[in-house]
């Protein structure tokens, strides 16, 4: 009986001591701080923390970041794409791993952008002497599809499974106790704020803006404050359902707002050569008429004077359009 | 009812044979040219890509015509043509144009009912009975398929034949002879005719020419107009290319898709750089590549389209395989804006590097 008691602590024993010393591992793991990652940060923060691994992000966006990423990136791609590269070549000497989210799918039957689909492929091809990259496809349409992405990353910094679960169920948890969005009705005027996630928050790329224009009197409202069925009730208006996400969005969010007459006007920021911007812009203008938007085209060599007199004018005829 | 369509390469032939087949009115629009594309650029959103500026130049070419029903196809990829026919729709309905839009969808999407009554819309107008219409489908994908084949051997044999320029000639006379004809069964017959003159160009086996595969973007690499006819001025050089992506092949990869078996060859030679589909033909771009390099050839010139998504992602993947196999990639960004002179100086100076490789200067004689 002794012997084999004996036999069973020591093999919990081993147990043990091989899972802690598994855990233990001391990983660094680089997260750009680049597009999406200013929507889902809290979750993959949190995610990879609870693994145990040291997380090390990339600074703001700055002139250092957005020139390394013009220097590397593919010439024809889109200015969040550059200043992404921008962020991994900043961080990709300080890790021993890097996490490049290839997000294929938000909602189901929808994309984000071909180029999120191929972005790990984009790096390892731009970008020389990247560390090993965790670039497993994520289809977030619901929680198990989420949970089997988890399972395929988390397993590149620890091997125990428990571990892994309760990371998962604490970074859910932390994305939805997330709250961002922007609703400033305390303005003169009200403007929806529309483009993608990563050029609205991106203060450097976008220079401020929405500090331009609470300065001249004018609120934001971002898309996050309309809620998903406002927006398929204005998605059933097209001809045919738009298969991407942001698109969606936009489209569905700027429309509710200019028809219920909840804003003045529209502001939409868009990266050059964005082949979703081009759609859903005129998507957007066959359908208010001549609904105010100013369309802000941002891309590496935008001057801020220019963007300065662009906003000051269309507030000037917001206003003008108030006293008649 | 008098369908009319945009072009891509050799559709129009395959459309003649399937229009004729069924009965119904068609108009084909005029060849893509400068004209069509003013005319696409000044109506169209100034950011969106060319084939849809080039498609909207044929459809108002058309309509000048007499066509009021525009057939399209759609996709829900992740690439930017799925949305075109919301756009389009839009775009002429501003200019006034009273038009039907029958745009052939994935089932997947619309669901099967759809499908099958814009289906039912183009066929309902035909009077022949249910076999006659399936035997102008059938034709039509005949035509396509010898259509596809013939300009193939054309470009393949461009830089062996004794008397230069002859498969040329040869090409220009059978697309024009072809669209003489007045039923699908005579454009079969003289389709095979061609066929066989194609073959029977004397050629010389022991000369080594300069051998290119057109990679890239669909509709740039298809639509001549669109690439400037790259494949043409390829001939007149002697040298000898391959383009994988034809009408044919979209049909066939189309059909094979839900399956899961279509174009084996280019997804296991895409394993390696790009092992996913991510829309638009970013993987058969990085497929071709690699396979363009297994079988030969040497160099490749990918053509997309200004600001095409998927396109860039193969372009930021291509320098690796150029690296890894030693293996020349071109890569040539086509707009509106293009100008001709810049973009044959380009190709002459990527053949002249091919020749230099191959150690073999002087082989056009």
């Amino acid at each position: 009986m002794l012997y084999f008691e004996n036999i069973f602590y020591v093999s919990w024993e081993k147990y043990f001591s091989e899972s802690t010393a598994c855990t233990e591992v001391f990983m660094k793991l680089g997260i750009p701080k680049g597009l999406l990652y200013y929507k889902y940060h809290p979750f993959l923060n949190e995610f990879f923390t609870e693994l145990g691994a040291e997380i090390i992000t990339s600074g703001d966006t700055n002139r250092f970041i957005l020139d390394e990423g013009v220097k590397y990136c593919v010439d024809e791609a889109c200015l969040p794409i550059k200043v992404f590269h921008g962020h991994v070549a900043s961080i990709k000497d300080k890790c021993d791993i890097l996490l490049i989210p290839r997000i294929m799918r938000l909602r189901k039957g929808e994309f984000i952008c071909p180029k999120f689909c191929g972005l790990p492929e984009m790096i390892a091809g731009s970008v020389r002497g990247v560390p090993e990259i965790i670039g497993d496809p994520i289809y977030a349409t619901n929680l198990n599809e989420l949970y089997n992405w988890a399972i395929t990353a988390g397993r590149r910094i620890t091997g125990n499974r428990n571990r892994i679960r309760n990371a998962f169920n604490k970074a859910v948890k932390a994305q939805r106790d997330f709250k961002n969005g922007r609703y400033e009705v305390q303005y003169n005027f009200r403007v929806a704020l529309a483009g993608h996630p990563y050029n609205i928050y991106d203060d450097y790329v976008n220079m401020n803006v929405v500090k331009k224009l609470n300065k001249l009197g004018v609120g934001v409202i971002t898309e996050e404050v309309v809620n998903e069925n406002e927006i398929d009730e204005q998605i059933k208006r097209l001809f045919k359902k738009p298969f991407w996400t942001f698109a969606r969005n936009s489209y569905g969010f700027t429309t509710y707002l200019s028809e219920n007459k909840a804003i003045d006007g529209i502001v939409y920021i868009s990266s050059f050569a964005c082949g979703i911007d081009s759609i859903v812009i005129e998507l957007i203008r066959n359908r208010i008429g001549d609904f105010p938007m100013l369309v802000l085209k941002i891309d590496e060599h935008t001057g801020e004077a220019g963007v300065d007199t662009r906003i000051e004018a269309f507030v000037d005829m917001l206003e003008g359009r108030w006293q008649k | 009812m008098k369908i009319t369509f945009p072009h891509l390469g050799n559709v129009y032939i395959a459309a003649k044979a399937l229009f004729d087949g069924l009965g119904i009115e068609y108009v084909i629009p005029p060849f893509s040219s400068k004209k069509s594309l003013e005319i696409g650029s000044l109506y169209s959103p100034e950011e969106i890509c060319l084939p849809f500026k080039i498609n909207i130049g044929n459809y108002i070419q058309s309509i000048e015509q007499g066509a009021d029903t525009i057939l399209i196809t759609g996709s829900c990829g992740p690439c930017r043509f799925g949305e075109y026919c919301e756009l389009q729709m839009n775009i002429l309905k501003k200019l006034g144009y009273n038009l039907n839009f029958v745009v052939i969808d994935v089932p997947s999407s619309i669901g099967k009912k759809e499908f099958l009554h814009r289906i039912g819309t183009i066929s309902g107008e035909s009077k022949k009975t249910a076999y006659e219409k399936y035997m102008a489908l059938y034709n039509a994908i005949k035509v396509l398929n010898l259509v596809d084949e013939i300009e193939s051997i054309a470009h393949e044999n461009a830089g062996y034949e004794v008397k230069s320029g002859m498969s040329k000639s040869i090409l220009t006379k059978c697309k024009s002879e072809v669209m003489k004809c007045g039923s699908p069964a005579e454009m079969i017959e003289m389709l095979k005719e061609y066929k066989i003159k194609m073959k029977s160009i004397e050629i010389d086996k022991n000369k080594n020419p300069v051998r290119v595969a057109i990679i890239g973007e669909i509709y740039t690499i298809i639509e001549p107009f669109s690439n400037l006819y790259i494949e043409d001025k390829l001939m007149e050089y002697g040298v000898s290319s391959k383009r994988r992506l034809t009408p044919s092949w979209w049909v066939k990869n189309t059909i094979l898709s839900p399956l899961g078996i279509n174009s084996m060859d280019i997804k296991r030679a895409s394993e390696e750089y790009l092992n996913m589909c991510i829309g638009g033909h970013a993987r058969e771009c990085v497929g071709e590549a690699v396979l363009a390099c297994e079988e030969g050839f040497d160099g490749a010139i990918q053509i997309f389209p200004m600001g095409c998504m998927p396109e860039i992602v193969a372009k930021s993947i291509l320098p690796t395989i150029s690296k890894d196999k030693d293996f020349p990639i071109m890569t040539l960004v086509v707009d509106e804006m293009t100008g001709e002179a810049g973009y044959i100086t380009r190709i002459e100076a990527f053949i002249d590097l091919l020749e230099r490789r191959k150690e073999n200067v002087l082989f056009r004689n």
